[in-house]
């Protein structure tokens, strides 16, 4: 089972694409595999002949574990298996074992040069998925920087499969319905957990005047396409704070604060049957009107099953927005191990008192910062989140 | 500036010590009639005397033990050993002695002297003649180490071990003594510890050692001009003290180490060279630290052997490639 994603620890087969006797090519797909993060076409890593598929569809198996048995030459079915390329490596360009080095879990080393290694955890790129440029097939720093760039891989997404539900018989809540759970599922289960069972949490909430910033957005309708969101917004107006904070763009890991020097802001969006949270890179460094496309297509990509890894990864920080549902204000639990999540609640209008005593109509929005008090003391929380309003409620500065 | 060769700069360098500072003197064997083997000393005798610069029996070991007491009751002597080989005869005297002098007597006394030699293979003199052993001095506290590898470079770092209060082996290169090149007028002592870079590059770092540094230099413009890589060149100057900082910077801009000396490949300073590299740069390093050596063989007499024995522009430039892709 290869390590398809640096969290994946197991992974499920969910169709074979070659049968046993069949011939395959180097970077023929052969397996449908789901993981933790996505749905993949893994693709051969040598030529040969398939002698065994070891694991059936609907089978999940550890990294490491052998899925399937291809063997030298065209209908040497009968090879020694232990002779033959193993399919079960994760690293597609290196089939020599030396130099590999067995995990404890039984998966194998990706053969990566230590500054590839250390841009892929920094920039958020899977090596596993990498075709290593360099002698022997190594990943060098060019291909985390060519795959960083392209933000996308060669794997292939389908949606997954919906398990069939187990029932129970009747008692006295009635029959029950059992659902397996999908593996992004489990690993949503996983992470807010652990996110609650770890991270000191707290709230703050401030109510923004987003008056001006309803003006600014009819007049961008006239110019934009497509016109940016009060969700951008947010996004653009907090990618802006962050870089003033770096702690808010920053992690409590280990006994340290890791702070990043890339902003990039994840957005919350309601999958298939899960939550995935699509990251947009270098927020801070991009037009309102980028942030704007960048969304409008991750969003697009997440409702089709078809976000790939590496769009889902490298996040500093999360905005999750239910205002479209009318709901006011709310918490949300971290994403780990960031420091903090935004969110945000409906656009409204409301009467407000104005300067003079006044009663007036504006057009009133809350935003909730949740922080993990590991890094983020209250005071660190509110100056930033009274600097995103700051930026909210003046947001020509957005459109710089 | 002035154009000289590099044993015109060393014996500049001698004569300006010694002018200056009337507690400079020579030893050696041949240093004083003969003018030395490589003419190093020459005019010396003429200009100081017999008292200033005196001709010994062959005997490495009394030399460099008579340096090291001069040297403790306040003298500054430059001894003259007609090979590195040789220079094995007077290990108990340099590493015994000079280099621990300082620290036994918790620095009642120092010792400040130079102990020169040449080293380095080409003139087919077989192997008690030929030898690099930068590594075995590089090894010992308390020693430093300078090898030079242009006419400025023999001159200012000369002065500088000259004026310095700790014992300097100074290693210079046999096929260098006829090297020309420009040497500042007046210029003062050179500084220990600060490496040169010689060409700059941002795809691959090179540290050539000694006469290394120009065959590295001639490698590097080989790959510009057919490879389209453009490497970084140092020339350490000194190994101990080391600029560790110059070679670690360009290593996290290159991602890439590649060290060139003429010494034996085991324990040798481009085996230290990559130990520290690697401690120090691990997460910038994109491939392994290459090491470019002298052959693993006693240096053999045969021309093409010798030719073969030690590292050219073609290896250098192979050993840089190997960093990129499959060579």
């Amino acid at each position: 089972m290869p390590r398809l994603s640096d969290s994946m620890e197991e992974g499920t087969i969910l169709k074979w694409l070659v049968s046993e006797g069949d011939d395959v090519k180097r970077g023929q797909p052969i397996a449908e595999i789901e993981t933790d993060k996505a749905n993949m076409t893994y693709e051969a890593d040598t030529d040969g002949t398939v002698s065994e598929l070891v694991a059936s569809e609907g089978d999940t198996l550890a990294v490491g574990d052998v899925i399937a048995r291809i063997g030298e030459g065209s209908g040497d079915t009968g090879s020694d298996p232990q002779e033959a390329p193993r399919q079960e490596e994760p690293e597609p360009q290196e089939p020599e074992p030396q130099g590999s080095d067995p995990s404890s879990n039984g998966g194998e080393r990706v053969k990566a040069s230590p500054v590839a290694r250390r841009m892929a955890g920094e920039m958020g790129v899977e090596l596993a998925q990498l075709e290593g440029s360099g002698p022997g097939g190594r990943i060098v720093k060019a291909d985390v920087e060519a795959a960083a760039h392209d933000g996308g891989t060669k794997q292939k997404e389908r949606p997954a499969k919906a398990a069939e539900p187990e029932r129970a018989e009747a008692g006295a809540k009635g029959e029950v319905e059992f659902h397996e759970l999908t593996r992004l599922q489990q690993t949503v289960t996983r992470r807010m957990a652990e996110s609650k069972a770890t991270a000191p949490d707290f709230q703050l909430v401030a109510e923004v005047d987003m008056s001006a910033a309803v003006q600014l957005r009819e007049r961008l309708k006239e110019v934009a396409d497509p016109a940016p969101s009060f969700n951008d917004m947010v996004v653009k107006a907090a990618s802006i704070a962050l870089r003033e904070h770096r702690r808010v763009n920053g992690a409590y890991r280990d006994g340290k604060f890791e702070l990043y020097s890339r902003v990039n802001v994840g957005i919350a969006v309601a999958g298939q049957d899960a939550l995935v949270v699509p990251t947009i890179f270098d927020a801070d460094t991009k037009s309102l009107g980028q942030v704007a496309k960048d969304a409008r297509a991750l969003i697009e990509k997440v409702r089709e099953g078809k976000v790939t890894p590496p769009e889902v990864s490298g996040g500093t920080f999360t905005v999750s927005n239910l205002g479209m549902y009318g709901i006011d204000s709310f918490s949300a639990v971290i994403n780990p191990p960031q420091a903090a999540i935004l969110t945000v609640g409906a656009l409204k209008k409301k009467p407000v008192a104005d300067e003079r005593g006044r009663i007036v109509a504006r057009d009133m929005m809350n935003l909730t910062l949740v922080c993990d008090h590991r890094i983020l003391y209250g005071a660190d929380g509110a100056d930033f989140l009274a600097r995103v309003r700051e930026l909210l409620e003046s947001p020509l500065s957005l459109a710089l | 500036m002035p154009t000289m060769r590099y044993r015109e700069a060393l014996n500049e360098a001698l004569r300006e010590e010694m002018q200056e500072d009337e507690s400079v003197f020579v030893m050696g064997e041949d240093v004083g009639v003969f003018q030395g083997a490589f003419k190093v000393t020459k005019g010396l005798l003429e200009e100081f005397g017999e008292k200033r610069v005196r001709d010994t029996p062959i005997s490495e070991n009394t030399i460099v033990g008579m340096g090291v007491g001069a040297a403790m009751v306040g003298l500054r002597p430059v001894v003259e050993l007609m090979t590195v080989n040789f220079s094995l005869l007077a290990m108990d005297q340099i590493v015994n002695h000079a280099a621990a002098v300082g620290y036994m007597f918790g620095g009642q006394v120092s010792c400040p002297m130079v102990i020169r030699m040449p080293g380095g293979a080409g003139h087919q003199l077989g192997p008690t003649h030929s030898h690099s052993f930068e590594a075995w001095y590089l090894h010992v506290p308390g020693l430093l180490v300078a090898v030079p590898s242009t006419p400025a470079d023999a001159k200012g770092l000369l002065k500088a071990a000259i004026r310095d209060d700790n014992p300097v082996v100074f290693i210079e290169h046999e096929t260098l003594y006829g090297q020309k090149g420009e040497v500042p007028e007046n210029g003062g002592p050179a500084r220990f510890g600060e490496a040169a870079i010689r060409r700059e590059g941002d795809d691959v770092t090179v540290v050539g050692i000694s006469r290394m540094a120009i065959t590295a230099e001639k490698a590097a413009e080989t790959l510009a001009s057919e490879h389209e890589i453009e490497a970084e060149v140092i020339d350490p100057r000194t190994l101990r003290p080391l600029d560790l900082d110059t070679i670690v910077e360009s290593v996290k801009k290159t991602n890439r180490a590649v060290i060139v000396e003429e010494g034996w490949p085991h324990g040798g300073v481009g085996a230290n060279l990559a130990a520290l590299i690697q401690e120090q740069a691990f997460d910038w390093l994109d491939a392994p630290v290459m090491r470019v050596t002298g052959a693993d063989v006693p240096m053999p007499y045969s021309k093409p052997l010798e030719q073969a024995s030690f590292p050219h522009e073609e290896h250098v430039v192979q050993a840089a490639l190997s960093t990129f892709r499959d060579v």
